[in-house]
């Protein structure tokens, strides 16, 4: 049998531009795979020259579907050029829009793209598997991801503004104070929030039993895994220091300052992607591998810090006695997480502090460089700015969790295609898996022009030639 | 309850796909705002069906791709339902469908394009793009003259 590439491009219900190729050797079986990112991020440069002002709304344009956190590292990176420390209020108010976000990511990545699969199978209909198959099968969960999307975007339009890119965020705090109307309105929508995540959680722990092959094959290796943690070990979004912990579970790395991000993470440029590969730079490349995100955060945190997400974090460990290392349990991850935000949400706004009119330090720049980092809801995200005397941007470095799941992706499309994909053809459940399990990491790709892309999936088997001898199309 | 929503999105740094953006904002600045809503987005979503249900129509703004630079577009959609594998984002016809499968109302829809030719990285309209843009904003302005007449028949 001849040495073959099956290749899928683009990849569906991921955000933004990448194809995936899958090597079949001459007995028609996966030997090597790669996840391929081909749309250019052009926006470290587009910044060169602005005021560095600009960068927090400006940076925000990133990302159609998590804008808050480049806006929160933005801010966070131009709070250091000010050299200010923000007032206590601002920082909780942060800290509610990034939690207001990460539920309504998370909520879009389960209920929108990966609740077909769990209801269906990995070898469901096609015609029925997504969000309408969703609304006849199970209505109160196709209808409950509304809800929840509904909900992190209604607190993000009562902080920020009604657009998709609100301003609210600005270098030395916000833009304005909380008022009391508006923390009513929050705190009255928390509750049905609260019901939703339980009962999503009780749903999806009674379908894992069915994808017991898929989780022992879904990106199931050893890696680091890399997230930021609380002075106390417990989670957090917004700050913190980071934590490297191993596949046993141990702490390799503790209270590593964000800022010195360059000294222990390498970025590795493949010719093949525009994504570049973060890695651990005291194992080297490519063993210093690490995950970012959801399944990370509970790998790498002690405790959730609110009540029910501490006691859901706790059952999450007991699902092995290392760290958690099948990628399938992002999904289940990313619900503790929105747990955890919905309760920490109720915590913030019930502060005494949460109304005060102190939200914003206003200073000029006091320092040439500076980063910011927070956890975006698919991980780690850092901003680095380097700014001239009058204030104007010279160089920029943006780390987003995408890249560094990066190499842990290609990984896991090798496992799932070495396992799942065998001979010429390949079978829609086939295919479904070696998605299914990109999907489980929730890329976000590039946020680019949606006029310019063309979401079909095209799947392509070329021969050692490289020639086309098998294509398929799905629009 | 809003007789007619204006969904204007893309991406604004990438030229030409911020069309719907701009027609949206300029809209916003002169439409009676008592019939009339105005959303911009960076893309579709399945919660904007909630916003949707509460009006009688619904125009979608958005850049294109097929044709000429400049030309302009106006369509009527329906409810589609997405087969197969999707993205993050949703036409409009799927905001549609989850419109009438969640609240089952069904506004009547509209996509409005405007062909562009510059989607590179950078802000600004290309100029033919910039010339049509008024083309965009009046016929919109026409349909919502139009649809804000007609009888509620959501």
């Amino acid at each position: 049998m001849e040495r073959k590439t099956i290749i899928i491009d683009p990849v569906t219900r991921i955000e933004g531009h990448a194809k995936i190729t899958l090597h079949m050797n001459e007995k028609g079986r996966v030997e090597d795979a790669r996840f391929h990112v081909t749309q250019f991020r052009g926006f470290e440069k587009l910044c060169e020259g602005r005021p560095f002002s600009e960068m927090p709304s400006l940076m925000a344009r990133i990302c159609g579907i998590c804008p808050v956190s480049h806006l929160i590292a933005s801010a966070k990176a131009c709070d250091a050029l000010l050299a200010v420390k923000i007032p206590p209020t601002a920082d909780k108010l942060r800290r509610i829009f990034g939690l207001a976000q990460v539920v309504q990511s998370h909520a879009l990545s389960l209920f929108h793209l990966a609740s077909p699969d769990l209801i269906f199978g990995m070898d469901g209909d096609p015609a029925r598997t997504n969000i309408f198959g969703v609304l006849e099968q199970n209505p109160t969960l196709a209808k409950d991801g509304i809800q929840l999307r509904k909900f992190g975007q209604q607190i993000i339009e009562r902080l920020g503004g009604k657009r998709i890119h609100p301003a609210w965020i600005v270098p030395g705090g916000v833009s304005e104070p909380l008022t009391e109307d508006n923390r009513d309105a929050i705190l009255k929508a928390l509750p049905e929030a609260l019901q939703i995540a339980e009962r999503t959680l009780e749903w999806f722990k009674s379908v894992t039993e069915n994808f017991r092959e898929e989780i022992s094959v879904f990106g199931n290796f050893p890696t680091l895994f890399l997230g930021t943690i609380k002075d106390d070990g417990g989670l957090t979004f917004y700050d913190g220091k980071l934590r490297i912990t191993n596949a046993s579970g141990d702490v390799i790395a503790n209270g590593l300052d964000p800022v010195h991000y360059a000294e222990y993470i390498g970025e590795k440029v493949e010719p093949w992607s525009y994504l570049k590969s973060t890695y651990y730079k005291p194992l080297g490349f490519p063993e210093g591998i690490y995950r970012v995100g959801p399944l990370a955060r509970m790998n790498v945190a002690d405790r959730c810090g609110t009540p029910r997400a501490d006691q859901e974090m706790a059952e999450f460990h007991e699902l092995q006695r290392t760290a958690v290392l099948s990628s399938f349990h992002y999904h289940h991850a990313r619900l503790v997480e929105i747990l955890y935000c919905v309760e920490r949400m109720e915590q913030l706004l019930t502060d005494p502090e949460i109304l005060s009119k102190h939200v914003r330090a206003f200073a000029r720049p006091n320092a040439l460089e500076g980063v910011g980092a927070c956890e975006a809801p698919r991980g780690t995200l850092f901003h680095h700015y380097k700014i001239d005397e009058q204030g104007l941007m010279r160089w920029s470095n943006l780390i987003i969790a995408t890249g560094h799941n990066a190499v842990a992706m290609n990984k896991s499309i090798l496992q799932v295609g070495k396992h799942f994909v065998h001979g010429d053809k390949m079978t829609p459940g086939m295919l479904n898996r070696v998605e299914a399990v990109i999907r489980a990491y929730d890329p976000c790709l590039s946020c680019s022009t949606h006029a310019a892309g063309h979401m079909a999936l095209k799947v392509e088997l070329l021969n050692a030639s490289g020639e086309v001898v098998d294509r398929l199309c799905r629009s | 309850m809003t007789r007619v929503l204006i969904i204007g999105y893309g991406n604004p740094l990438r030229h030409d796909d911020a069309i719907g953006w701009r027609a949206a904002e300029e809209l916003a600045r002169w439409l009676p705002v008592d019939d009339v809503d105005v959303l911009i987005r960076y893309q579709l979503t399945p919660e904007l069906a909630d916003v949707v249900s509460e009006s009688n129509a619904v125009i979608f703004i958005d850049a294109g791709d097929a044709g000429e630079p400049g030309d302009l577009t106006c369509e009527r959609i329906e409810p589609e339902r997405e087969r197969g594998g999707f993205t993050h984002e949703c036409s409009p016809g799927t905001v549609l469908e989850y419109c009438e499968k969640i609240y089952s109302r069904r506004p009547r829809g509209f996509q409005v394009t405007l062909c562009g030719e510059d989607f590179d990285y950078g802000e600004g309209l290309s100029p033919k793009v910039e010339a049509s843009l008024p083309h965009l904003t009046a016929l919109v302005g026409h349909l919502v003259k139009s649809e804000s007449s007609r009888p509620n028949a959501a």
